[in-house]
C-alpha cells in the first residue's frame, strides 16, 4: 500500500466513523416506532401516544418478587427528583435538580458526562427546582431550563451545541418540561401559573434553535377566546403548559395541555371562561396553529391544571372505530374526547368524594356544584388542590386494554382574597388547607377507559405524587410519596414486590434491555435506581 | 491575605448593615395600601401555620398578642420574616424588602397587644407535674413522657387559644408530627391515636411515628417502640383522635386553667 491509498483509505476510514449515520442517530422515524425498539426509551412517555407502556415482558408477576437493585446513581441535590431518563443504545440521559443532567453507562451507572446550566441567582418555580427530562434527536438531546432557556447538548459529551432564550425569568417563565421532538422541531410549553405569566407553546428547529412557531394559551386582544376574560386579567392570565403533550403522526397534530388560570383561586378579575386555560389544545405539528379546544375546568377556581398526560387510543366507539384521546384529569373526570374533532364524548368520575361540581353535562361543560366556590373564610372542596391526579404519568396498557392512574384521595379547604400582580411574585389570591379532621391517602387504580368501569385499587397510605409504567410481562409499576417502589399484577393489582428508597417518589417509571436484562428505573430523592432480576 | 481583608470586610459590612437594619423603622407603617399587601401575602405565604388573619394555628402562634418573642422593633420583626428563627419551625423567607415591610405594617395592623395571661405558673407547674400528669406524656427541659409533643418552647410556639383547644377538646386539631423535608406535598404526620391487633390478636394503642403502605413505627402508650410491618398485623385503626384526655371544668376549672396556662405560655425555651 502506497502512502497515498494509505491516506486514503484512512480518510475513509475517518469518514465512516465519523459521519455515517450509526444506529445511534435517532431519527424522526425511530420515535414514531419508539414502540418497535422497546430495549430504547426514546421519548418522554416511551411513544407518542403517551401510555407509558413497554413491550419488554422479562419481568413478570411470576418473577417480578426477585427483582433486585442493578446499579444506583446519586444526582446533586436531595428532593423532587422527576426525570424520566431516556436510553438510547446503552446511554441513559437524565435530567436533575437545578438544571442538572447527567449520562451515563446504563448497564453500571456510572456517569459519562454531566452538565449544569447555571441558575441565576432568583429562580421562582412554585413546586421546586425541577426537570422532567431530555428529548433526542439526531446526535443531540434537547432540555428546556429552570431559568427559561432551550438548550441543544451533545449525545456524547454533554457539550452545549445552542442555547436559546424563550422567555424572562425574572417574569417567572420557567421551564420544567421535557420537551417533545416531532419531525425537525423541539416543542415545549412554559410553566408559571402561580406567578401569572402568559402560557405558551413553543416550537424550534432542532438544528439551529430557531423559533418556528409560538402558540399563546391565553388569546391576545383580536384573537377568538380573548372575550372569555376581563379587563388586563389576560395578560397575566397563566394557563402555563408545562407537562409533555402526545402527538399524532397521521392527523399531524400535537394535543398539548394546560393549565390553571391566574390567580388560581381568585377569579373576581378574571370573569369568564379565561381560554385556554385547564384545556386540552390540539396544534398543527407544523404552524403551531390551533385546530380545536377543550376546556375541562372553565373559570377555574381550584388549581385544576389539565397538565395531565393525553393518552391517545384508536377504539370503537359506540359501533364505530374513533381515535380517542384519554385524560384522567385533575379535576376528578376521567374524559373521553373525540381527537380528531375534539368532540366531548364522555366524563366520569375516578375520585371518591368529589364535590367540585355534580357531573359534566352532555355539552361537555361541568354542572358545577352551587357554594364550591373559594371563599375569604374558607369552603372545603374536592378533589383538594393537588387533584385527584397530577402531572405524574397513568399507563394504558394494551394487553389488559386498562388505564392505570395514581389518585390522591384528598379534600382541601380553598380560601380566596383579592391579590395585586407584581411582577415575577407569587399570584395565587390566597391560600388552601388540608380540610380539619380529616385524613388523606391514595391509591393506585386500574380503570376500563371507555366506561370508567373500576377494575382493580390498590390502596396507598399517603396520597401519591408518582405516576405509573405497564409492561407486557404483565407488570405495572409505580412508586408512592412514602418511599415505596412497587410491582403489581396488571390484571389483578396485587402487589408482587415493592422496596422503600428513603424518600418520596415525584416521578413515572420507565424500563429498557441492555445484556438480556429488562432494567426498571425510578428516582427517588437524589438518586436514580435501576433495578433488574438477579443472576440472568 | 487577600481573604483575610476579604473576610474582615465581611464582617464589617455586615455588622454596619445589621446596625442600620436595627435602627430602621418600617416606612410603611399605616400605610393603607401596604397593609393590604401585606394581608395577602400573609394569607399565601404565613397563614398555613399562623392561621388565616394571624390569629394562629397548629404550628405557628397567635401573631396579634402584642407579645413578640424574638424582637419587637420593626427592625427585629423585618429580621424574623427575613431569616427566620433556627432552632423553629419558622423558615427564612425570600420576599423583596418592600414586601417584608409591607408583612411588618399588617402585623402592626392586626397586633392589638394583649395582657400576660392571669395566672400563677407556679401553681400551674405544679399542677403540671402532679395532679395534672401532664408529664407523664409530655416533656419540658428533658422531663417528662415521650407520648406527647414536647412543651419546652411551647408558649413561644402556640396561640393561647390553641393552647385552651389543646385541653379542654384534644381533638378538635390534632398536633403535628414529624414533618419530611423531601416530602413537599403530603401533609405531616399528627399525634393521632393508633389501635394495632397482632395476628395473634395483641392489642397494642399508641401514637404513629411513621407510617406508609407497609409499615408502622407505633410509640405505645407503654412509652416503648414497636415497629410492625402491616401484613403480620390483622388491624390498623386511625382513631382521628388524640391520645390526650380532655381536661373538662369538672377536672380542670378556670382558675387552675389559667395558673395552668400561665406556666405553659412562660415556656419558652430559654436555656436554663
Amino acid at each position: 500500500m502506497n502512502i497515498v491509498t494509505a491516506r486514503a483509505a484512512l480518510a475513509l476510514a475517518t469518514w465512516i466513523l465519523c459521519v455515517t449515520p450509526g444506529r445511534s442517530q435517532v431519527s424522526y422515524d425511530r420515535i414514531r416506532n419508539a414502540a418497535q425498539e422497546p430495549q430504547n426509551w426514546l421519548t418522554y412517555s416511551g411513544d407518542y401516544n403517551g401510555w407509558r407502556y413497554s413491550r419488554l415482558d422479562q419481568i413478570s408477576p411470576a418473577n417480578a418478587g426477585k427483582l433486585a437493585v442493578g446499579w444506583a446513581f446519586q444526582s446533586a441535590s436531595l428532593g423532587q427528583f422527576e426525570t424520566t431518563p431516556l436510553v438510547i443504545d446503552g446511554v441513559l440521559y437524565g435530567t436533575g435538580q437545578d438544571n442538572r443532567a447527567f449520562a451515563l453507562d446504563a448497564r453500571t451507572g456510572r456517569a459519562i458526562w454531566r452538565y449544569q446550566r447555571r441558575l441565576p441567582d432568583k429562580v421562582e418555580a412554585c413546586c421546586g427546582m425541577v426537570n422532567r427530562g431530555f428529548a433526542a434527536l439526531g446526535e443531540t438531546l434537547f432540555m428546556a431550563t429552570l431559568d427559561a432557556h432551550v438548550v441543544a447538548l451533545d449525545r456524547k459529551t454533554g457539550n452545549v451545541i445552542w442555547d436559546v432564550e424563550a422567555a424572562d425569568y425574572r417574569q417567572s417563565y420557567v421551564f420544567t418540561v421535557a420537551p417533545l421532538v416531532v419531525k425537525d422541531k423541539i416543542i415545549v410549553g412554559v410553566a408559571g401559573g402561580e406567578y401569572g405569566v402568559r402560557g405558551f407553546i413553543d416550537a424550534y428547529y432542532a438544528a439551529t434553535g430557531k423559533r418556528a412557531w409560538r402558540f399563546y394559551t391565553v388569546p391576545g386582544p383580536g384573537e377568538p377566546g380573548h372575550d372569555t376574560w376581563t379587563g388586563n386579567s389576560w395578560k397575566t392570565g397563566g394557563a402555563p403548559a408545562w407537562i409533555t403533550g402526545s402527538y399524532d403522526p397521521e392527523l399531524n397534530l400535537i394535543f398539548w395541555p394546560t393549565g390553571n388560570p391566574s390567580p388560581s383561586n381568585n377569579g373576581g378579575e378574571r370573569k369568564g371562561d379565561n381560554l385556554y386555560s385547564s384545556s386540552m389544545l390540539a396544534l398543527d405539528a407544523d404552524t403551531g396553529e390551533l385546530k380545536w379546544h377543550y376546556q375541562f375546568t372553565p373559570h377555574d377556581l381550584h388549581d385544576y391544571d389539565a397538565t395531565q398526560i393525553p393518552v391517545l387510543l384508536d377504539a370503537p366507539w359506540q359501533g364505530r372505530p374513533r381515535k380517542l384521546l384519554l385524560q384522567a384529569n385533575r379535576n376528578g373526570f376521567l374524559y373521553v374526547l373525540d381527537r380528531t374533532s375534539g368532540e366531548f364524548l364522555s366524563a366520569k368520575p375516578f375520585f371518591s368524594g368529589l364535590t367540585w361540581a355534580k357531573g359534566i353535562g352532555v355539552d361537555g361543560r361541568p354542572v358545577v356544584a352551587p357554594g364550591s366556590e373559594p371563599t375569604a373564610e374558607g369552603t372545603r372542596t374536592c378533589p383538594g388542590a393537588l387533584g385527584a391526579t397530577n402531572w405524574f404519568s397513568p399507563s394504558y396498557s394494551p394487553q389488559t386494554g386498562w388505564l392505570y392512574v395514581a389518585v390522591a384521595e384528598e379534600c382541601d379547604v380553598f380560601t380566596s382574597a383579592p391579590q395585586k400582580y407584581h411582577e415575577g411574585h407569587d399570584f395565587i389570591g390566597s391560600v388552601y388547607v388540608q380540610a380539619s379532621g380529616e385524613q388523606p391517602s391514595g391509591a393506585l387504580r386500574a380503570f376500563d377507559p371507555l366506561t370508567g368501569e373500576k377494575k382493580w385499587e390498590f390502596k396507598y397510605f399517603s396520597p401519591p405524587n408518582g405516576g405509573c409504567l405497564s409492561t407486557a410481562g404483565g407488570v405495572v409499576f409505580a412508586g408512592d410519596s412514602d418511599g415505596n417502589f412497587t410491582a403489581f399484577d396488571a390484571r389483578s393489582g396485587k402487589d408482587l414486590w415493592h422496596i422503600q428508597l428513603g424518600a418520596a417518589i415525584y416521578s413515572s417509571p420507565m424500563t429498557y434491555l441492555l445484556d438480556g436484562r429488562q432494567y426498571v428505573v425510578i428516582p427517588a430523592g437524589a438518586a436514580l435506581f435501576a433495578f433488574v432480576l438477579p443472576g440472568r | 491575605m487577600r481573604f483575610l481583608i476579604g473576610l474582615a470586610c465581611v464582617v464589617t459590612c455586615a455588622a454596619v448593615a445589621l446596625g442600620q437594619a436595627q435602627e430602621q423603622k418600617n416606612p410603611l407603617t399605616g400605610d393603607p395600601t401596604a397593609i393590604q399587601e401585606g394581608a395577602s401575602l400573609f394569607r399565601a405565604n404565613c397563614s398555613p401555620c399562623h392561621g388565616l388573619n394571624a390569629s394562629g394555628g397548629g404550628r405557628g402562634p397567635d401573631l396579634r398578642s402584642g407579645r413578640w418573642v424574638h424582637g419587637s422593633s420593626d427592625a427585629a420583626i423585618f429580621r424574623t420574616i427575613s431569616q427566620g428563627v433556627p432552632g423553629t419551625e419558622m423558615p427564612a423567607n425570600s420576599f423583596e424588602d418592600s414586601e417584608t415591610w409591607a408583612l411588618v405594617a399588617y402585623l402592626r395592623s392586626v397586633s392589638a397587644g394583649t395582657k400576660p395571661v392571669a395566672g400563677d405558673a407556679a401553681k400551674g407547674e405544679k399542677y403540671f407535674l402532679g395532679a395534672g400528669k401532664c408529664s407523664v406524656c409530655h416533656m419540658v427541659k428533658g422531663r417528662g413522657g415521650w407520648l406527647g409533643p414536647d412543651l419546652t418552647r411551647v408558649g413561644a410556639a402556640r396561640s393561647v387559644s390553641y393552647l385552651i383547644d389543646s385541653l379542654r377538646e384534644p381533638n378538635k386539631d390534632l398536633s403535628l408530627g414529624m414533618t419530611d423535608p423531601n416530602n413537599h406535598y403530603v401533609y405531616p404526620l399528627e399525634y393521632e391515636t393508633v389501635t394495632v391487633v397482632t395476628k395473634e390478636g395483641q392489642r397494642i394503642v399508641g401514637v404513629a411515628k411513621n407510617e406508609d403502605t407497609f409499615s408502622l413505627q407505633l410509640l405505645g402508650q407503654d412509652q416503648n417502640l414497636h415497629l410492625f410491618l402491616k401484613k403480620d398485623l390483622r388491624e390498623v385503626r386511625h382513631e382521628r383522635r388524640s391520645l390526650m384526655p380532655a381536661y373538662p371544668q369538672a377536672v380542670l376549672d378556670n382558675a387552675e386553667l389559667q395558673n395552668l396556662l400561665a406556666y405553659l405560655t412562660g415556656l419558652r425555651g430559654e436555656q436554663q
